[in-house]
């Protein structure tokens, strides 16, 4: 037999921070939206506001453009900073693109 | 088709375990006029992303490359199982691949002027962690030799500058691909094609192709660009060998200078690399077909370079100010004409930059506007008050090359997807002139009697010419 042993071509990860931990529960959270405005997005992101809204009492939903909109934007750290300061318990980012 | 793997690069080059709260639906949904109530229908795993989802992927750490091992009858019968394997792993481009074994990536890393531990960067998207190593493990895979690795190393540096644009310009639905233009002796020492068929294949000068090659392998197997799973690029291009060659520096008119003095200010002489992206290319038949003289000949084709530079090419918004609309590739022999009767590199961007503004009525036509409108760069968006509209801020904006076989009749334009022109100074090891005459000495086992020239004592830059 004739074995060949070669380099797994992929190299490696490095996991650096964790994701960031689940609510308990919606009710009475504050969510926000982080739409890169593409993909229908428009029409979308109001139904799940509604959604929320209907379904998890005191729950307060951002407007879908309180943050800065758009892929050019919605990855930079200006963009981070006003979600963080923002107090929003969770976000909700899309759509994929 | 969905956007998962893409998602999955994102979080992952961002320090995250690959994987995330997602809820997918058919790409149907994205489109105007869609059905939307499947979101609707689904809104629990909406609710569950944010409050009940976890990780199921442990946490990690970057440590040491991880070996594979195949076995078979016979050496033919190893390298098929070995082939399958990255196949099946989805580690190649669907041709042969040499595996790297120890011996051969070692052997790779005689070309490195640093570390094989070297981190280098993070290929984005999806962030695998890049060392010299994983960049001699792709050379070798790709059928590369010691003396490239000086190449695509600092083609992946310029590659991973946070400036390039890389990270989104991977996954981009558009397909961007690399263009490495080589400048500096080396091209010739390491036989990269600055003349007929520069952009490849060819065999007598099969430099490109490897690195090329090679390029691409690290952007899918450690970037994550698999097609269709971790880039949406819709049709892909040059996605064998992305495209790597050298400027004829020797095909220069008197009084020209290289693109690497022209865009980076290399001295001449200098080793470097230039990184461009393009999303497509573009031939031009710019030499007439009569009694033209030769101001006319030159005029006719510079109109017709500029014609086809006269597009809405919006893929080029993210390098209006700092990176380019394409690269307008020159044969030398229409280099040297158009200068013997007065053109310059200055004056032949200046033409075509004048020339390939585009009239607002024609933009508004194409509906172009919004995409200048949305744009990141505020001294983008404010262009849209120019009328004609200019594919980018300025002349210099467009890449000039001397480069292509010694014939007049055409022009090449490779359109531009690039936020920025990156460029790299190459370093090679100490050794290297010892590697050169190790692939020389390869070279006569093969009947190539030129290399002779090399082993007799000529001094490098005499072989090299």
């Amino acid at each position: 037999m004739v074995t060949l042993e070669f380099y797994d071509p992929s190299g490696t990860l490095e996991v650096t921070q964790q994701h960031a931990p689940r609510l308990a529960s919606l009710e009475g959270r504050r969510i926000g939206f982080v739409s890169n405005e593409q993909w229908q997005a428009y029409r979308m992101l109001p139904m799940l506001k509604e959604m929320l809204e209907a379904d998890f009492p005191g729950v307060e939903v951002l407007p879908v453009d309180t943050f800065p909109q758009g892929n050019a934007l919605i990855g930079n750290e200006e963009t981070a900073a006003l979600v963080k300061n923002s107090g929003v318990d969770a976000v909700i980012i899309a759509n994929a693109a | 088709m969905d956007f998962v793997g893409v998602m999955k690069n994102a979080v992952s080059g961002l320090g995250l375990a690959p994987d995330a709260a997602m809820v997918t639906f058919p790409i149907g949904m994205f489109l105007p006029g869609s059905d939307i109530t499947p979101v609707r229908a689904r809104k629990r795993e909406f609710y569950e992303g944010l409050t009940r989802w976890q990780s199921t992927l442990a946490r990690n750490a970057a440590g040491a490359a991880t070996m594979l091992s195949v076995e078979g009858a016979s050496h033919e019968d190893a390298l098929n199982k070995a082939n399958n394997l990255l196949i099946t792993n989805l580690w190649g481009d669907g041709l042969p691949l040499w595996p790297a074994t120890r011996e051969r990536v070692d052997w790779i890393l005689r070309g490195a002027a640093l570390p094989r531990t070297h981190v280098i960067g993070k290929f984005p998207p999806r962030g695998g962690v890049t060392t010299v190593e994983t960049c001699a493990v792709a050379l070798a895979m790709a059928g590369g030799r010691p003396e490239y690795l000086p190449v695509l190393i600092a083609a992946v540096e310029a590659f991973l500058d946070t400036e390039s644009g890389s990270d989104q310009l991977q996954a981009t639905s558009g397909g961007p691909f690399p263009v490495v233009i080589v400048n500096g002796p080396i091209a010739k020492e390491i036989r990269l094609n600055s003349g007929f068929g520069c952009l490849g294949p060819d065999p007598q000068r099969p430099a490109g192709a490897s690195i090329g090659r090679a390029l691409r392998l690290l952007q899918q197997n450690v970037g994550g660009a698999l097609p269709g799973v971790g880039t949406m690029a819709i049709f892909g291009a040059m996605r064998y060998t992305n495209a790597v060659f050298a400027e004829d520096e020797d095909g220069l008119p008197p009084g020209w200078q290289t693109h690497a003095r022209q865009r980076h200010g290399y001295a001449p002489g200098t080793n470097s690399v230039s990184v461009v992206f393009a999303t497509g290319v573009t031939n031009i038949r710019r030499r007439g077909a009569k009694k033209e003289t030769p101001e006319e000949d030159a005029l006719n084709g510079m109109w017709r370079m500029a014609d086809f530079m006269r597009a809405p090419n919006l893929a080029a918004l993210a390098g209006w100010e700092k990176g380019t609309p394409g690269i307008m590739m020159l044969a030398p022999i229409v280099a040297r004409r158009m200068a013997e009767i007065g053109w310059t590199q200055d004056s032949i961007r200046d033409f075509l930059w004048k020339n390939s503004r585009i009239p607002m009525d024609q933009m508004r036509r194409a509906g172009a506007p919004a995409w200048i409108e949305i744009d990141a760069n505020p001294l983008t968006r404010d262009s849209i008050k120019l009328d004609p509209w200019p594919i980018c801020m300025k002349p210099d904006n467009i890449v000039l090359v001397v480069a292509g076989g010694g014939h007049p009749t055409h022009s090449y334009w490779l359109q531009g997807h690039s936020p920025t022109v990156q460029g790299r100074v190459i370093r090679v090891p100490e050794t290297f002139d010892g590697l050169l005459a190790n692939a020389a000495r390869a070279r006569i086992e093969h009947g190539d009697l030129t290399a002779v020239l090399f082993l007799q004592g000529y001094r490098r830059a005499e072989f090299a010419a």
